[in-house]
């Protein structure tokens, strides 16, 4: 059959970010695939030089929306390193009681996204809606429900009051309550193991010779967690359990991140019964002497990483950033090599893409003879997906009835 | 002896012209300058004998007559050692390590976009991260380029 | 004809379709634009439908600045778009450039490329000011309707 290249996006509903991918396909199979971004490179790097640091912090938290705390902490983690500060206790401890709250209504909004994807809308609705309980904790902690500003150099900017934390503990119990039903719904569900097994396979010998990071890598068995091979803020003290999965598919990536909301609850209450007493941030010079450091930190889609080299003066010298999905989206071809167009969808976003946190992106593409180019949009894309499973496969996961309870 | 130390002494006994050149600066972190003609001995070494099996970034640096490139390495995710390489800027070349980590190959290219590096043995590809219609010449990340110096008609503000 | 004109408004001001467009952003916007659609802020209940395609949507919903990459395609989308149509800039990104002004890869905000019906500025824009800006720019439709019937 003849080779035909589709060039989808960059404007497409799925992943609500610029994106285009090139795939070449022989009838439905997929030969290659190249991904295509760029689309959100903004200078960031360069514009950190021309700023202080105070206003790097403001300007680095909106790398990303989704996880502005990830690069903020990361960022200021390195400048603290370098101006060699001793960090107060209960500032680390609110710190990664944020961090947390982030990972978890991260996860939940991939949880909506992935339901999406495959047509399960209904999972879209109740996970954002459990969401908003983590949105209304996070407004109440740090003032805003997205992009935080809760660090600053030498520590944190607000302090938690007893009612606060009382707050948070008793919703954290009913997000516990609603996270287990997922957990059931994603192990137990016949229709959407079916759709998700052997989809997005990636072994493990790939995943780590393709250095994927985060639960892309955790899924197909790679026991890589910076928070415990790499510890920082208050992670020494916490204990957790790394949620490692063997299926090496988009279901155990699935299942990685339902588990991971769990161990976040239990890392949440240890954070509010132990937090010690104390300031919550110590004063650092204007003017970080020079040195260099690099900062590590382990976002909802995996390792980021921040190098900074300061040079005595108030600007820093240069800020390099790593996102996760920059390490993630190589694996994608991997993933679909052989794989169906119907599965498109589904892989992509079960890496998480946060290309705006990558800033941009490409991967090699090899260049066959394309005979005829047909232009398709995202949406016909993903219909097409959640049709081909309907007919081919049987599997229609609008049926899936959702329990009344809530 | 800490694990930090273990390391820092098997890189001396084995690279003698190491010595004086490693420097410790935490736990789980070792920063390296390694002279440019023995650097892949080095980095070769590291990979394949000492189980740095992991790649974090390559980060440039413009420090006025030179490019610095250092590869951020991991030791089972833990241990990360920096190893650093200078060039003059006249002749930045570098061998790829895509070799080694075949992921690399995006941050080798941001290099060469942004910094005007020349990676030897990197495949063909598009470019990364700027835009297609970007001139040839322009690397934003040096630290006399302003966005000034675009020519006129790149300067996208056309209607 | 005045009917169908009449029917036609009332139909495009009851019930908008709007199509989504990241042009570079960080995110943060996106989620809150697809926070107002989910079941605490329920922007369906205004008639507003997410659509993907441009060709049928009255709204062009953009958000972040638009960098060099990303020009020609938001200007493409808007020509797709039937008239008459309307461009809501979402965020303080999409209203001016925000934080990334100067950054050598931005050209500033949505207005330097297309024009621009309603600011909804917010670092992100919140649910409630997304909801509160698009029902403002559906009042000021109505307005404009009566003016020219």
């Amino acid at each position: 059959m003849a080779k035909v290249t589709i060039p989808i996006g960059p404007q497409h509903p799925a992943l609500k970010e610029p994106a285009s991918f090139n795939i070449t396909l022989d009838g439905e199979k997929i030969l290659d695939m190249i991904v295509k971004v760029g689309y959100n490179h903004r200078g960031i790097e360069k514009a950190c030089e021309q700023r202080t640091y105070i206003q790097d912090m403001y300007l680095i938290e909106r790398i990303c929306g989704i996880c502005s705390h990830t690069h903020s902490t990361c960022f200021i983690q390195a400048v603290e390193e370098i101006a060699g500060v001793q960090m107060p206790k209960r500032g680390l401890y609110i710190r990664t009681l944020v961090a947390e709250l982030e990972r978890i209504h991260s996860h939940l909004l991939w949880l909506g996204v992935a339901g999406h994807e495959v047509g399960f809308d209904t999972l879209l609705m109740y996970s954002w809606r459990d969401r908003e309980i983590v949105m209304d904790l996070l407004a109440m902690l740090t003032g805003n429900r997205v992009n935080y500003a809760i660090n600053t150099i030498g520590g944190v900017r607000r302090d938690i009051t007893p009612e606060q934390i009382k707050t948070t503990l008793a919703q954290v119990d009913v997000l516990e309550e609603r996270t287990k039903y997922y957990i059931q719904v994603a192990t137990e569900e016949i229709t959407l193991i079916e759709r998700l097994s052997k989809v997005g396979t990636l072994s493990h010998d790939d995943a780590i010779r393709l250095g994927a990071v985060g639960p892309t890598g955790r899924a197909s068995g790679a026991d890589i967690d910076v928070r415990r091979d790499d510890p920082y803020a208050a992670y020494a003290d916490l204990s957790f359990k790394v949620c490692v999965d063997n299926h090496n598919d988009v279901l155990g990536r699935t299942i990685v991140r339902v588990s991971e909301l769990m161990e976040s609850y239990k890392m949440i209450r240890q954070l509010l019964k132990n937090i010690p007493e104390g300031p919550v941030v110590v004063k650092v010079p204007r003017k970080i002497p020079a040195g260099e450091a690099l900062s590590r930190y382990e976002a909802p889609r995996g390792e980021d990483v921040h190098y900074v080299k300061a040079n005595g003066t108030d600007k820093p010298e240069r800020v390099r950033v790593r996102a996760p999905t920059l390490a993630n989206v190589q694996a994608v071809a991997a993933m679909l090599k052989n794989g169906y167009l119907a599965d498109i969808p589904i892989v992509v976003a079960a890496i998480d893409p946060c290309f705006s946190c990558t800033d941009r992106m490409m991967v090699s593409m090899k260049d066959v003879n394309a005979s005829k180019e047909n232009v398709i949009d995202w949406k016909t894309l993903r219909k097409y997906s959640i049709d081909w499973y309907r007919q081919n496969r049987g599997l229609d996961l609008s049926k899936i009835k959702i329990s009344k309870r809530w | 002896m800490s694990k930090e130390e273990t390391i820092q002494q098997e890189l001396i006994k084995n690279f003698a012209f190491l010595e004086g050149k490693i420097r410790i600066a935490r736990e789980r972190r070792i920063f390296i300058d390694v002279p440019a003609d023995k650097f892949m001995e080095v980095f070769d070494y590291a990979v394949k004998k000492m189980n740095f099996n992991y790649l974090c970034i390559i980060s440039g640096l413009d420090e006025g007559e030179n490019l610095s490139f250092i590869y951020h390495l991991a030791q089972n995710y833990s241990i990360v050692l920096n190893l650093k390489i200078t060039l003059p800027k006249t002749n930045p070349v570098v061998r790829t390590v895509t070799g080694y980590f075949p992921s690399c190959e995006l941050y080798e290219r941001e290099l060469e976009d942004l910094l005007g590096a020349k990676v030897e043995g990197l495949p063909k590809g598009r470019r990364y991260p700027l835009p297609e219609d970007w001139p040839a010449g322009q690397h934003p990340l040096l630290k006399d380029w302003k966005p000034e110096n675009l020519p006129e008609s790149n300067s996208g503000k056309s209607n | 004809m005045a009917f169908i004109d009449k029917m036609v408004t009332w139909a495009r001001v009851k019930s908008p379709w709007i199509i989504h467009f990241n042009t570079g952003a960080c995110n943060a916007c996106d989620i809150e634009i697809i926070a107002s659609l989910t079941p605490r802020y329920d922007i369906e209940r205004f008639g507003i439908l997410l659509k993907a395609t441009p060709r049928h949507a009255d709204v062009l919903v953009c958000s972040g600045p638009v960098t060099r990459q990303i020009r020609k395609r938001i200007i493409r989308i808007y020509e797709q778009m039937a008239e008459p149509k309307f461009v809501v800039a979402v965020g303080t990104c999409a209203c001016s450039g925000g934080v990334f002004n100067g950054c050598y890869n931005v050209l500033g905000g949505i207005d330097s490329v297309i024009p621009v019906t309603a600011y909804i500025p917010g670092c992100p824009a919140s649910p409630e000011a997304i909801i509160d800006g698009v029902v403002k720019l559906i009042q000021s439709l109505e307005k404009s309707e009566e003016k020219s019937a």
